[in-house]
């Protein structure tokens, strides 16, 4: 069977940028990962996009794959955007390894662009809002950090996982976030603050939850036997897998776990012939605190209703056994909805590589990461594992 | 505004207003709101309608604050403070989300006893949306 | 003839109460006479809420299946639509059946026992029909109308059949006449207005009140002792006592229903609530006088003999003491009513 490589990978900065649109901040992602080619590429030679965005605030939602990769100089692509919620960008992997695999095409764009802050607040909330089951659970009143709120608060009640556990990993993430020049939040937090942010839905306060963010992101995936034409340490795909579930989590049959996750880890896994204990660092789905003790759970890094013990004991910081998030995460490098899963995979592809900017940040020797991406709530899940 | 069609709204009024749920014929879950396929089994597609008491118990749940309520639900937020969301086992065992009013927001426990009663859910389009909110049993 | 009556009765009293004292504080005076605190809808309730929550305790007390009531009438002044079918959402919440006769009674404090009699006239003329008036209300004013002042929130609900009788009815008498510039609302306008020329609106109620009560007196050959219970609307907590001492009426006869006091003017909803206050009171023998008033304007008297010591699960005074006090912002603020 086919094997597919990464040898490309670029990100614009994520935050907050009035002065740029969709297509200028795909556009800087783009020249980012033309110019991370080691041996040069001609964009000509791309065959296929397939962008990940959720909607940008409803600018273009129609035919937007078309206008952020002509903005970019191609016009011959085979191309389509990719909507899965925050999931988007790592189904658009997935979509463009299927591609490769599949033998139409050889050389495939896998991106992913999120415009969040040019529309107010009551508008990005709707646009937050439009990916969870909006019949029930947005018109009991909730928007996404209700509904990982309840799946904290049950995972509290069941596991007696503590409030200081859900902080930890914003602490985590921040000061790793600090060491990102590409991060949206590149400082650290205390304990203390972290502890005592503002009531969002509690029991998760405004430190609990990542920020809204625009940013961009985009890899070169090609057939892995011409992936040494363009580079010497080429990022293999070893396994992906996507999974959904139902929609609205009082459908589920539990609250303190994504089965989507569960499921398509597995299929990961299993195409990888690897398994939990072989992944050394991961980049997981921080959108809230609690998410990410979920992850290492529903992941297999530690056992179910063990997630909060996992983080406490320390294994998931940068010095740690398995360094998780070590990009800061989407808490501090922040969640360009479509992009997030590209901007995972951008982290992972520089982690493997060794080609981390600043020293501090670089988990060092690593050889196989996970990247896990959630649509919503759990609706849809994306994980796909690298490989040096 | 979440866009909530008015005839999208209107299918739910079985739903919303009464109670009614799907019992499927071949392993007997009730499934509420309804599926096109079982959601125990998933491997019937035939169901009973069946009128749920509305009882049930806290299975989870979130007092929402100003910055966890969407655009639809902020003047409720500004006007009354957080609100509590939960999701309530039913007693006919499907699990359903709803706000539970009449009560003051530190009084919610998981395992607490809860009924359903209409209420005014939200308004869009100058039209008001009724529906089920939980209130204490 | 056949007796007919209520078999069963439902109330609800919203949690919220606000005391005068708050008003006092935020406007200098208070101007309910007689009402020391009212009760005050949750952000998400209304009329319609309301009335569904009391249909429902009223079968439940009789107990009777929905899909038995072949009538339903609403009474309110707070409808939440101008124009639409009211009593639909509540018959389909409720799970009474889409065949039954709806009727919407919506344009004065009457509206009450307007609803109540044309549920009595459906069982005596179908003999078997079941029929379910529900009144819920908690009238609207602007609030820099002293009017709003007394303004609470609050509903009923009876179910009138043929059998297994709380109380017969005896008799009514209507009465109605021109009067105008005392509570109104205009035209494209939904809050209430009063003019407040006093003692030409405390006319129309005592004449109103008066002829209706007195010739349903005659009519039945009683005079007020024989009534242990009497109903009268209120618009404040003084106006009752004014009509009840007018017809004769003591204060210890009104006592079991002045709900006002403590819950404020509930509209057209004031006369359902305080006869269920006064059935709770009631023993078996009892009788009841009920007498409503609608401005612009009319009144509905009717006569009620109580045969059982059947109550409601839900009593009136039960409801009364589950409260939450609110200060007068928050009280602006659930009514939206800060323009
Ligand atoms: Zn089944």
């Amino acid at each position: 069977m086919k094997k597919v490589a990464i040898v490309g990978a670029g990100q614009s900065r994520y935050g907050d940028f009035p002065d740029k649109g969709i297509k200028e901040l795909f556009f800087e992602a783009y020249k980012d990962m033309i110019s991370s080619v080691d041996n040069g590429i001609d964009p000509k030679s791309i065959e296929s996009a397939y962008i990940g965005n959720l909607g940008s605030g409803g600018f273009q939602l129609g035919n937007m794959s078309a206008l952020v990769t002509e903005y970019c100089g191609l016009t011959h692509l085979n191309t389509m955007r990719i909507e899965n919620a925050c999931a988007s960008g790592g189904y658009a992997i997935i979509a463009a390894a299927m591609d490769v695999l599949s033998g139409a095409h050889e050389v495939v764009l896998a991106g992913g662009v999120e415009k969040m802050t040019d529309v107010s607040g009551m508008k990005q909330k709707y646009w937050l809002g439009v990916s969870g089951d909006t019949e029930y659970e947005r018109l009991a009143g909730t928007t996404f950090a209700g509904l990982y709120a309840l799946m904290a608060q049950r995972h509290m009640h069941e596991f007696g996982t503590k409030r200081e556990q859900l902080s930890m990993v914003a602490v985590k993430n921040h000061k790793n976030g600090a060491q990102n020049p590409k991060a949206q939040f590149q400082r650290e937090i205390t304990m203390e603050q972290a502890l005592k942010g503002p009531i969002v839905a509690h029991p998760l306060n405004l430190f609990d939850c990542c920020s809204t963010t625009d940013g961009a992101s985009a890899l070169i995936i090609c057939d892995a036997d011409m992936a040494k034409k363009y580079t010497d340490t080429p990022v293999y795909v070893a396994g992906f897998g996507g999974a959904s579930d139902f929609l609205a989590i009082h459908d589920r049959v539990s609250t303190v776990a994504l089965e989507g996750t569960k499921r398509a880890a597995a299929a990961a896994y299993k195409m990888s012939g690897l398994s939990p204990k072989d992944i050394q660092t991961a980049e997981v789905h921080d959108c809230f605190t609690i998410a990410e003790l979920l992850a290492y759970e529903d992941l297999g890094f530690c056992e179910k209703g063990k997630g909060g013990q996992y983080m406490e004991e320390g294994h998931t910081k940068l010095d740690g056994d398995r360094p998780v998030n070590a990009s800061g995460g989407l808490k501090s490098k922040g969640h360009p909805i479509g992009s997030t899963g590209t901007g995972m995979a951008y982290e992972m592809f520089n982690q493997l590589r060794g080609t981390i900017q600043k020293p501090a940040r670089q988990v060092k020797g690593a050889e196989v990461g996970l990247i896990h991406n959630v649509g919503g709530s759990g609706g849809t899940v994306a994980v796909s594992i690298l490989r040096r | 505004m979440a866009h909530v069609s008015v005839p999208m709204y209107w299918r739910t009024i079985p739903q919303r207003y009464k109670l009614i749920g799907y019992k499927c014929k071949k392993c007997g879950a009730v499934n509420f709101p309804p599926k096109g396929v079982c959601k125990q089994c998933q491997s019937s597609s035939e169901f009973e309608e069946t009128h749920l008491s509305g009882r049930g118990k806290v299975h989870t749940f979130v007092l929402i604050s100003a910055g966890g309520a969407p655009p639809e639900f902020a003047e409720q937020e500004k006007a009354g403070g957080q609100y509590p969301v939960a999701i309530v086992e039913l007693e006919e065992g499907p699990k359903v989300i709803g706000q539970i009013a009449d009560i003051d927001p530190k009084e919610v426990k998981i395992g607490m006893p809860v009924r359903t009663e209409l209420r005014k859910i939200y308004t869009e389009e100058e039209v008001i949306r009724y529906g089920f909110k939980f209130v204490p049993a | 003839m056949m007796a007919v009556g209520i078999s069963g009765y439902g109330i609800y009293i919203p949690r919220f109460r606000i005391k005068r004292e708050e008003y006092a504080k935020a406007w200098g005076s208070f101007s309910a006479a007689g009402v020391t605190e009212k009760s005050v809808f949750g952000f998400d309730e209304d009329a319609l809420t309301a009335a569904a929550k009391v249909t429902r305790r009223a079968l439940e007390s009789v107990p009777m299946e929905a899909d038995m009531v072949t009538r339903f009438a609403l009474a309110t002044t707070s409808a939440p639509y101008l124009e639409k079918l009211l009593s639909g959402t509540v018959l389909v919440s409720v799970g009474i059946p889409n065949s039954a006769f709806t009727s919407d009674h919506t344009s004065s404090t009457r509206a009450g026992t307007e609803a109540m009699l044309a549920a009595f006239e459906h069982v005596m003329a179908t003999q078997s029909g079941k029929a379910v008036v529900a009144a819920a209300d908690a009238p609207k004013a602007s609030m820099w109308d002293a009017v709003e002042h007394a303004f609470g929130a609050g509903a009923a609900a009876f179910v009138i059949s043929s059998d297994n009788l709380i109380a017969e009815l005896e008799g009514h008498f209507s009465y109605a006449s021109e009067h105008f510039g005392e509570r109104f609302k205009p035209k494209d306008d939904p809050l209430v207005r009063d003019l407040n020329v006093k003692k030409f609106a405390e006319g129309s109620v005592v004449r109103n009140t008066t002829s209706a009560g007195s010739a349903l007196l005659k009519k039945l050959g009683r005079k007020p002792e024989d009534y242990q219970h009497v109903v009268i609307q209120q618009p404040d907590a003084r106006v009752p006592v004014t009509v009840a001492s007018r017809l004769k009426f003591t204060d210890a006869q009104l006592a079991s229903s002045l709900v006002s006091k403590t819950l404020g003017d509930l509209g057209a909803a004031s006369v359902p609530v305080a006869l269920a206050s006064a059935l709770d009171a009631a023993k078996a023998g009892d009788r009841i006088m009920v007498i409503s008033y609608g401005s612009g304007a009319g009144s509905d008297a009717l006569s009620f003999k109580v045969v059982t010591d059947k109550k409601a699960t839900v009593r009136v005074q039960a409801d009364t003491e589950r409260r939450e006090y609110i200060d007068y912002v928050k009280y602006l603020k659930i009514k939206g009513a800060i323009q």
